[in-house]
């Protein structure tokens, strides 16, 4: 039978699994090597891990998938650590922008590099190096040149604009993958029922409005999403006519699938979970799309079981 | 239980809550459905603050990644298992996984300590590569910079679940797609 549960925490751990982009290792241009720094997460307000690719040229973010239960085997050794990290190009102008709106509300045109310091996170201003950070600053901000000297001031109707662009494209990028956006999909690891005309516009836009979210303050996601003419769903029962129309999975969920899905993201190892008669109602209550998509997509949510 | 297959018995292996029910219930084989649509459910993919879980790191330390020796690292095989296993190091993976593997056409099966896993393999997503990093002179403080090197490379994961037959819905095969909505938020925008 199943050993005692008295799982040691996992402290020695040393080493990861990474899915990385290859520019990270281009090993043509060695004049430094990659770094993971630690950068004022720009939704959170707090810490988080990016990269900044050899000669600080390129920003990437450091994402980390996990399931619980999970071990890796690397070539003959075990690492315990089932969490696999994604290192992907990221547009530094998420990062500098909460920068740029501070030193907005003076209202003057200044030097990007005076604006772009932060005592707690000193390494904020090795963003100004990333090509692209300088290049897209006219997405944000409004420009002028004094001699050879740019001075810049945030716009809120540039940058509107500019997140708006970046809704649309992932928006393509989810109808291309076929991501189902809808709500009713949530836990039905086994029944797919939704054929395309359940996944409506507005649910691609409002993914696509969470995704982005997570890379702009909560302020800033209510902004875009009245410029994207969204409601803002304050009560779950707005949603509940349009989930209605899926066909949902008679079963209740079994406790014995219950692990297929991915039910905790917390660093923290929690003990082994059963499935109770409540966490059951509540994944029924799931499947009616009952839970409001601003929940889903609040930024520190730790993709808790709900 | 423990019939066959007995990895380095040393180990506490956790299967997790799923445990029991393999033994008390019969379970019911479901067939797969065709999937037309794939569930991408964006929490599986979490922002973390540091690397190193048992210390804190302060804010302005750095962890440089060695990466000019990337060329002569050794390629592994890499198996994310369905279970936790207390172990960080060497051990016969080979011997007892490896060795008793069959690859039919859709899937690979193992009996691994008596459970019947399924899995299949998974390439790194297009201009990606991965990397198994590795902390080398690790030092007391909190305040200094550290190091990585890269260990280990692969370009090929295989995933094992337990019980069910890998499908387009496993969490991981939805991980392979966060490279290309990443680009869709991040990659540069029109005029």
């Amino acid at each position: 039978m199943a050993a005692k549960k008295t799982r040691t925490p996992n402290v020695q751990n040393d080493s990861w699994v990474v899915i990385a982009a290859e520019s990270v290792i281009d090993t043509q241009k060695q004049d430094s090597d990659p770094a993971f720094v630690r950068l004022r997460n720009p939704s959170t307000d707090a810490a988080s891990l990016y990269m900044l690719g050899s000669g600080d040229v390129q920003l990437y973010e450091v994402k980390a998938f996990e399931e619980d239960f999970h071990s890796w085997f690397v070539g003959q050794t075990v690492q315990r650590d089932g969490r696999l990290l994604f290192v992907t190009p990221m547009d530094p102008l998420y990062l500098i922008l909460p920068y740029l709106i501070k030193s907005g509300k003076e209202g003057k045109f200044q030097p990007v590099d005076q604006v772009v310091t932060d005592e707690e996170f000193p390494a904020c201003s090795r963003l100004l190096s990333c090509t692209r950070s300088l290049a897209s600053m006219h997405h944000i901000a409004e420009e002028k040149e004094v001699g050879s000297l740019k001075f810049h001031r945030y716009s809120q109707e540039k940058t509107m604009d500019w997140l708006k662009k970046k809704v649309e494209r992932t928006v393509i990028a989810l109808k291309k993958r076929n991501i189902s956006v809808g709500e009713g999909v949530k836990s039905t690891t086994y029944v797919k029922v939704k054929s395309e005309s359940d996944s409506n516009e507005e649910d691609y836009l409002r993914y696509a409005h969470g995704l982005i979210s997570e890379y702009i303050s909560e302020d800033l996601s209510k902004a875009l999403l009245t410029h994207l003419h969204l409601p803002e769903l304050t009560s779950p029962k707005e949603t509940e006519p349009r989930s209605k129309k899926r066909k949902l999975s008679d079963n209740p969920v079994e406790a014995g699938e219950d692990y297929t899905k991915f039910n905790s993201a917390d660093f923290a190892r929690k003990p082994p979970k059963k499935m109770t008669a409540a966490q059951k109602s509540l994944a029924k209550v799931d499947k009616t799309g009952m839970k409001p998509l601003s929940s889903f997509f609040s930024p520190k949510v730790k993709a808790e079981k709900k | 239980m423990e019939i066959q297959n007995l990895f380095v018995s040393d180990f506490l292996i956790d299967f997790g809550h799923k445990e029991p029910a393999i033994t008390v219930f019969k379970r019911r084989r479901r067939p797969i459905q065709p999937i037309t649509h794939r569930d991408w459910r964006k929490p599986e993919i979490i922002e973390f603050a540091s690397l190193f879980t048992a210390r804190m790191s302060c804010n302005s330390s750095v962890t440089r990644v060695h990466v000019s020796s990337v060329g002569q690292t050794p390629r592994v095989p890499v198996h994310l298992m369905p279970c936790e296993i207390e172990h960080n190091g060497p051990a016969q993976v080979s011997q007892y996984l490896t060795a008793t593997m069959k690859d039919r056409k859709y899937e690979k099966t193992v009996s691994f300590r008596g459970r019947g896993l399924k899995g299949q393999e998974l390439s790194c997503p297009q201009g990606y590569t991965g990397l198994v990093l590795k902390e080398i002179n690790k030092t007391g403080s909190d305040q200094e910079d550290r190091t990585v090197k890269v260990s280990s490379v692969f370009d090929k994961v295989t995933y094992w679940n337990l019980e069910t037959a890998p499908n387009s819905d496993d969490t991981i095969v939805m991980a392979m797609d966060w490279p290309e909505l990443a680009e869709a938020i991040h990659g540069p925008v029109d005029d």
